[in-house]
């Protein structure tokens, strides 16, 4: 932020957020939890991812983000991401039935050279597919599967749910609109900014056999 | 690796969590360390929903670092934002160079977004993780669950390395080797495995275990730049340069490379190139460790200003903090010295460093330093007054820094005699740091009008021998053991108990039963080394680990 006093303000409600995050987890910890409070923890987390996005694609429209390149296990890191997925701990209260989300190892495609293994920021790229699985769970009737494919010089991650099929491109468009209109259309400019800050980046969101992909792919190494 | 179904929301939301059937968190004992009293609760509470029982807090550096001295924590919560004048990068490294750090505890960072970008490239100190701020339970759940997981599997590593057994770590290592299950448990035993091989200074064996890493995987940045290091002490600087030159070249921000070449460029006389290259990564990754390379490489170079702006950016980076070293107090104060400055000379050791005293080897350089600026400022008494002191504060010891700085002080307040005794003293006591100290030596002379004398003080018999060991150490390495062993008896000769040589001879000979088989004559040799050793230096770190390797060789 240019202000230095907006600054400190959004870093005094982003820490404070947390706090109030940790404690409603804590809460919900009880058996006795009421439903309030558990609405509260959700709404709460709803807040807070929604802040970081907005954050991070403020930092990227106005000095450009400088991703931390580190080296990931791409198996371990999708199925932490899978496992710690907030959205789609929610999944379940959108719809009122139970939405899977899998990660998928039989898809998933190490390369050949790099074995599994890739350079890149993975808090960026993980927050990326967290909004990239809010969307997949929102729209999922059963079952979301994540996985990655390694080839050549590229890093290619895959979400797909089981929502729009064969010939249901009206839903497939509807997505599409929503995502450039609504309040979590952050979702989308996140994902395109933080797969072209590693190069080469590009999203992709398509209607296939079974249901809709999201594709999101960029440069091996930065 | 099972496909892994989230728990639907009631799973998680109806308390009680969920027992891992590996890690038992109850078992497990935590630090947090955090400024913010509300962040280190909440960090603790989470840590107790995980089933820790034993949770420590600390809210300031020094008070983790008493907790952390007296127990083996199993895992370390750090915040990298502990105050202003100590990060929690800064304590990290700190733990790592004086080695407090346990090899069985867990260390883990926790940063903001802003900071993390900046930490991540600290490749020479890395924690086990980082972790985002703010960091939901089931996230902390699982990254603990794997470093845990990884931790006990290559635990009978990490406590061999905690006792300084590397000997029996590497063949730990071995064992574990043989049954990894997977290319990621494989590739963390060799890490640990290379640890070990450097601490016994085995470079032959290290390559072997990088290029076994490198089949596993060839690009990891560790084995690179292990691979590129040990190019380095085997004397092949082309090929070091290449390896550093290509990991920059895939991170431009990776220090560690830049370090390595800047010690390549020193080697090929490079002193601009190695500057240029030092104050790169000081600026990459600032820390006050960086601005005291940078401050001395500029001082040799004669580029007063930088080196100026460098110490000040040292003292300015540690003052308080647990890295504060007062010898920058000295750096600063002779550079002002150097530059004309001798009132902010003395301003800087009288004023700024009041708090470290005047007494011991600090106080003798103090006093040296000190003793030239009040001499250029006219007040020749006081000069030779602070000199009398420094001289009779010194008495018997030896110690290079202090010598070179009062040798200086000597040749440039008149006594040449001192001087030249002082300074030719302190580059044959300077053992480890002889390049170093002879750089400074040889500058001190130049600057005071004596560069004719430079060969003869920088000689002295001290040259001689550590040529020879350098020597033998290239053979060693590269397993021309017998043609090693004549340079060690050459050096010795000299000075019969010459520490290096001795050291290099003990080690030269376990090598040498290691990669050729036993010899009778060799371990008569060997073992006459290492017993003339342990009566030279009585319970050294390395002499007893140069035993075990004997013992280990011997016994197989």
């Amino acid at each position: 932020m240019q202000n230095p006093l907006s600054a400190l303000v959004i870093h005094d409600i982003k820490n404070a957020l947390s706090l109030l995050e940790i404690d409603l987890e804590q809460l919900n910890h009880r058996k006795d939890t009421p439903l309030e409070g558990r609405r509260a923890y959700r709404r709460c987390i709803e807040l807070k991812t929604r802040l970081v996005s907005f954050l991070t694609l403020y930092k990227h429209d106005q000095s450009g983000l400088q991703p931390a390149m580190v080296e990931v296990d791409l198996a371990e890191f999708i199925e932490d991401l899978v496992r710690n997925s907030q959205s789609a701990m929610m999944a379940e209260s959108h719809h009122g039935h139970q939405i899977v989300v899998h990660a998928d190892n039989e898809r998933m495609k190490p390369g050949s050279a790099a074995g599994g293994f890739g350079m890149f920021d993975e808090n960026l790229v993980e927050l990326a597919l967290e909004s990239a699985l809010n969307n997949a769970v929102r729209y999922a009737h059963r079952r979301v599967d994540v996985w990655f494919e390694q080839e050549a010089d590229e890093i290619v991650f895959r979400v797909l749910d089981d929502g729009a099929g064969v010939g249901e491109l009206g839903e497939l468009m509807q997505r599409k609109i929503t995502e450039k209109s609504s309040s979590t259309g952050l979702g989308l400019a996140l994902c395109k900014a933080v797969s072209e800050v590693h190069g080469c980046g590009s999203v992709q969101l398509e209607s296939v056999p079974g249901g809709t992909l999201f594709t999101m792919r960029f440069r091996a190494a930065g | 690796m099972a496909n892994l179904p989230v728990q639907g929301i009631n799973a998680l939301f109806s308390g009680g969590f969920i027992e891992n059937e590996y890690v038992h968190f109850n078992k497990l004992s935590a630090l947090v360390i955090d400024d913010i009293s509300a962040m280190r609760h909440a960090v603790r509470s989470q840590l107790q929903s995980l089933g820790m029982n034993k949770v420590s807090v600390a809210s300031n550096a020094n008070d983790a670092l008493e907790l952390i001295k007296a127990t083996a924590f199993d895992v370390i919560m750090c915040d990298y934002n502990l105050n202003s004048t100590s990060s929690g990068q800064h304590f990290l490294e700190y733990l790592r160079n004086e080695n407090i750090l346990n090899a069985t505890s867990v260390f883990v960072m926790l940063t903001a977004e802003a900071e993390y970008s900046f930490v991540a490239n600290a490749v020479e100190y890395i924690p086990d993780d980082y972790l985002l701020k703010p960091c939901s339970e089931s996230k902390l759940r699982s990254r603990l669950e794997r470093l845990i997981d990884r931790r006990a599997f290559l635990m009978p590593v990490l406590k061999a390395l905690d006792a300084k057994q590397y000997d029996l770590a590497v063949t730990e290592c071995n064992k574990l080797l043989d049954i990894a299950p997977d290319a990621r448990r494989r590739m963390d035993v060799l890490r640990r495995k290379s640890d070990a091989q450097l601490a016994l200074g085995d470079h032959l064996s290290v390559l072997e275990t990088y290029a076994h890493a490198a089949a596993v995987r060839g690009d990891a940045p560790w084995v690179m730049m292990g691979l590129a290091r040990t190019h380095y002490a085997l004397g092949d600087f082309a090929q070091a340069a290449e390896m550093a030159n290509m990991l920059v070249g895939k991170n431009k921000n990776y220090v560690a490379a830049y370090e390595l070449l800047a010690k390549i460029r020193l080697e090929s006389d490079d002193d601009e190139g190695a500057f240029e290259l030092l104050n790169r990564s000081s600026v990459i990754l600032p820390s006050a460790r960086r601005f005291r390379s940078v401050a001395q490489a500029a001082f040799l170079l004669g580029k007063l200003e930088d080196a100026k702006s460098n110490a000040e950016a040292a003292i300015q980076l540690s003052n308080g903090s647990m890295v504060e070293k007062p010898d920058d107090y000295l750096s600063l104060a002779q550079t002002q010295v150097d530059m004309g400055d001798h009132k902010c000379a003395i301003e800087t050791l009288e004023k700024n460093a009041r708090k470290h005293g005047d007494v011991g080897l600090f106080g003798v350089a103090k006093g040296a330093i000190l003793a030239q600026a009040y001499f250029d400022s006219g007040d020749h008494e006081k000069a030779r007054k602070l000199m009398e002191r420094s001289v009779s504060l010194l008495a018997n010891r030896t110690d290079s820094v202090a010598m070179t700085a009062l040798g200086k002080a000597a040749l440039k307040t008149g006594d040449v005699v001192l001087g030249m005794k002082l300074l030719t003293q302190a580059v044959q006591v300077s053992g480890q740091d002889e390049r170093v100290i002879a750089r400074h030596v040889k500058k001190s002379m130049i600057d005071t009008g004596h560069a004719d004398k430079v060969e003869d003080v920088i000689d002295g018999g001290r040259k001689r021998i550590l040529l020879l060991v350098d020597e033998a150490t290239k053979l060693m390495r590269s397993a021309h053991f017998s043609e090693a062993n004549q340079k060690v008896n050459e050096a010795l000769a000299i000075h019969e108990e010459n520490l290096e040589a001795l050291m290099t001879a003990a080690q030269l000979h376990l090598l040498w039963l290691k990669h050729e088989g036993m010899d009778a004559r060799v371990v008569e040799r060997a073992k006459a080394y290492l017993s003339t050793l342990d009566k030279l230096v009585p319970n050294n770190q390395k002499v007893m680990n140069f035993y075990r390797f004997f013992n280990d060789i011997v016994s197989n």
